[in-house]
């Protein structure tokens, strides 16, 4: 079957168009709009046997619901309408074909549709598989070559040259190469430059950098001209004698957001206020910041943009019990006064940090390095960290329902999926000033990699989160599709 | 259905609720590798029939109660339970 649709659809689009399937889709399989789930929850029922499925089907030529057993048959025999639309997928059934039809502008006005009810309702936009375009297709005919993609599949992976204590550089672009929303991005080509070829775009830097690790090559990369391009538009970073991963990340993330304001679609890209590049789009999350006062318990609240959670190492633990730290209500003292807009004086008050929107991917930087007029020095202690870690007891809505609550049913929300899962670990080894970066990169689900500089090795998640490097970063993404089958 | 279960359905269907346990249960099939696992079983299928054309028909009486046994229960429980918390 192609998806050009059959004769009979192609016939009934040429005589009245897309609007039936439109009407249909919008009131009743996506609901865009309360007056449609009205409609869909009182009206769906089939007009034979009363039930409300399983199945239900709507005639697109008359007002006709039905179940999909027999009802949609007998309505086809008896009054000569053939297609129906399926009220829970939008999908078009051909009673003449006895079978669903693919047809590419329904199935695009029905994503479109299914995108609108998840915006309508707050929820993710379900996730919908590629649909390769006339072009792509064009292209995969064209190329024979296959790879197959296995647990075993090492592409993807690629050593980095040091080129002089350029470890802490290596091992943020393999994590950056690993992220897997960042890859998606990169290898679907999506950033369309404006300056092309002028060799001053980090995010064109970056596209190639991708290419190379697909490529397929084993031989090792070196990153002199990123590099380069990071020191010229990050200046505060360039000729450090001590580099710093967490920084770096920092800078180059920062560079990243910058330079893709020379994409030709990215230029005005600002939802209220708020950059919407790629980079903006996966790592950044929203801190609030309470402040309460003592005396008259007013509340005044910020909501600052952030890249990544610094956290402070007390000594041994685990990364909960900093989040834990991070979260929890801190008396700022007399010696700390704030300016309260209620009492119109300085009170004492308290502050309590919580994460009001999470990140697609959520990074975590753990402080070991303390820098102070007198000493600079590193906290050796291990802080263990989970392969799945749920952010909801650290959030803003969470804490709130926690404090509201005077029994246990805590509005939680039900829909809510906050769970992250590991992908990328940052390790410092040695000391402050003779120290040397490794990362460990998931490439695929269970499958890890240890990267140090050139040599790529294959390891096992006990050995990342039992790492005796003491991570200094940590990079989660949030729980989304990793199976992957091998088809034999 | 009886009368309280139509109202049951009515009221998830306008508040929204219904889709939001739909999105919900979609997520944690493809979490658990259930979409990938069915999706073998429906390759395997069109296999068998090589060159035949597979109706859609077909595919649902030969899958489904493969499908149906291949939830894991974790999946079940997890949403039979906000289900009813979310109900009472
Ligand atoms: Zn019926
Ligand atoms: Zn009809
Ligand atoms: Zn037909
Ligand atoms: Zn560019
Ligand atoms: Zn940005
Ligand atoms: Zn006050």
């Amino acid at each position: 079957m192609n998806d050009t649709g059959c004769i009979h659809l192609n016939n009934f689009k040429a005589a009245k168009g897309t609007n039936p399937y439109k009407i249909v889709h919008a009131f009743f399989v996506s609901c865009t709009s309360y007056e449609a789930r009205r409609y869909k929850a009182t009206s769906c029922l089939c007009f034979t046997c009363g039930k409300a499925g399983p199945r239900m089907h709507s005639c697109l030529h008359c007002i006709f619901f039905a179940c999909y057993n027999g009802h949609i048959q007998d309505h086809s025999k008896s009054k000569k309408h053939f297609l129906y639309v399926d009220l829970s997928y939008g999908n078009v059934f051909c009673a003449q074909c006895q079978d669903y039809i693919y047809d590419r502008e329904l199935t695009e006005l029905s994503r479109n549709y299914r995108v609108k009810e998840a915006k309508a309702l707050g929820i993710s936009v379900p996730y919908t598989p590629w649909l390769p375009n006339n072009n792509e297709v064009m292209a995969l005919r064209r190329l024979r070559k296959r790879r197959l993609i296995s647990p075993h599949t090492t592409i993807g992976l690629r050593g980095l040259q040091n080129l002089g204590s350029t470890c802490f550089m290596n091992c943020i672009v393999q994590t950056l190469i690993h992220t897997p929303l960042l890859r998606d991005y990169f290898l679907g080509e999506k950033h369309k430059c404006k300056t092309q070829g002028s060799g001053k775009c980090l995010v064109c830097e970056v596209s190639k950098l991708f290419q190379e690790f697909y490529s397929g090559a084993k031989t090792p990369l070196t990153l002199h001209r990123l590099l380069h391009l990071i020191w010229t538009h990050a200046r505060h970073l360039a000729g450090y004698e001590q580099q710093d991963a967490h920084e770096f990340f920092i800078a180059t993330l920062d560079v990243l957001h910058r330079h893709c304001m020379n994409g030709v679609e990215d230029t005005e890209k600002k939802e209220n206020g708020r950059c919407n590049c790629i980079i903006d789009q996966i790592f950044t999350g929203g801190l609030q910041s309470d402040v309460v006062c003592t005396s008259c318990s007013g509340v005044s609240t910020t909501i600052d943009p952030f890249w990544d959670i610094s956290l402070d190492v007390a000594g041994p633990g685990s990364l909960q019990a900093c989040l834990e730290r991070f979260t929890r209500a801190e008396h700022l003292g007399s010696a700390a006064k704030i300016k309260c807009s209620n009492c119109r004086a300085y009170r004492e008050s308290t502050k309590q940090l919580t994460l009001e929107t999470l990140p697609i991917v959520a990074s975590f930087h753990l402080k070991r390095f303390e820098h102070s007029s007198q000493i600079d020095r590193k906290i050796s202690a291990f802080v263990s960290f989970p392969a799945e870690l749920d952010m909801t007891p650290f959030m803003s809505t969470h804490r709130r329902a926690v404090e509201a609550a005077d029994n246990n049913n805590a509005p939680e929300g039900v829909f809510e999926d906050n769970r992250y899962s590991l992908f990328a670990v940052v390790n410092h080894l040695g000391s402050l000033d003779a120290g040397h970066y490794t990362a460990y990169v998931r490439q695929m689900k269970g499958s890890w990699f240890k990267c140090d500089d050139h040599m790529i090795t294959r390891a096992s998640l006990r050995e990342v989160l039992d790492s005796e490097g003491y991570p200094d970063l940590s990079f989660c993404s949030r729980v989304v599709n990793y199976h992957c089958w091998s088809y034999k | 259905m009886t009368v309280n279960n139509t109202i049951a359905h009515q009221r998830l269907t306008l508040t929204g609720d219904r889709e939001r346990f739909k999105e919900l249960l979609r997520r944690r099939l493809i979490e658990c590798g259930w979409r990938d696992q069915v999706r073998m079983l429906c390759r395997e299928i069109v296999k068998e029939n090589d060159g035949n054309n597979v109706t859609f028909d077909t595919l649902v009486t030969r899958v489904t109660p493969r499908a149906r046994a291949l939830v894991p229960d974790t999946v079940k429980k997890e949403l039979l339970q906000k289900i009813k918390t979310h109900l009472y």
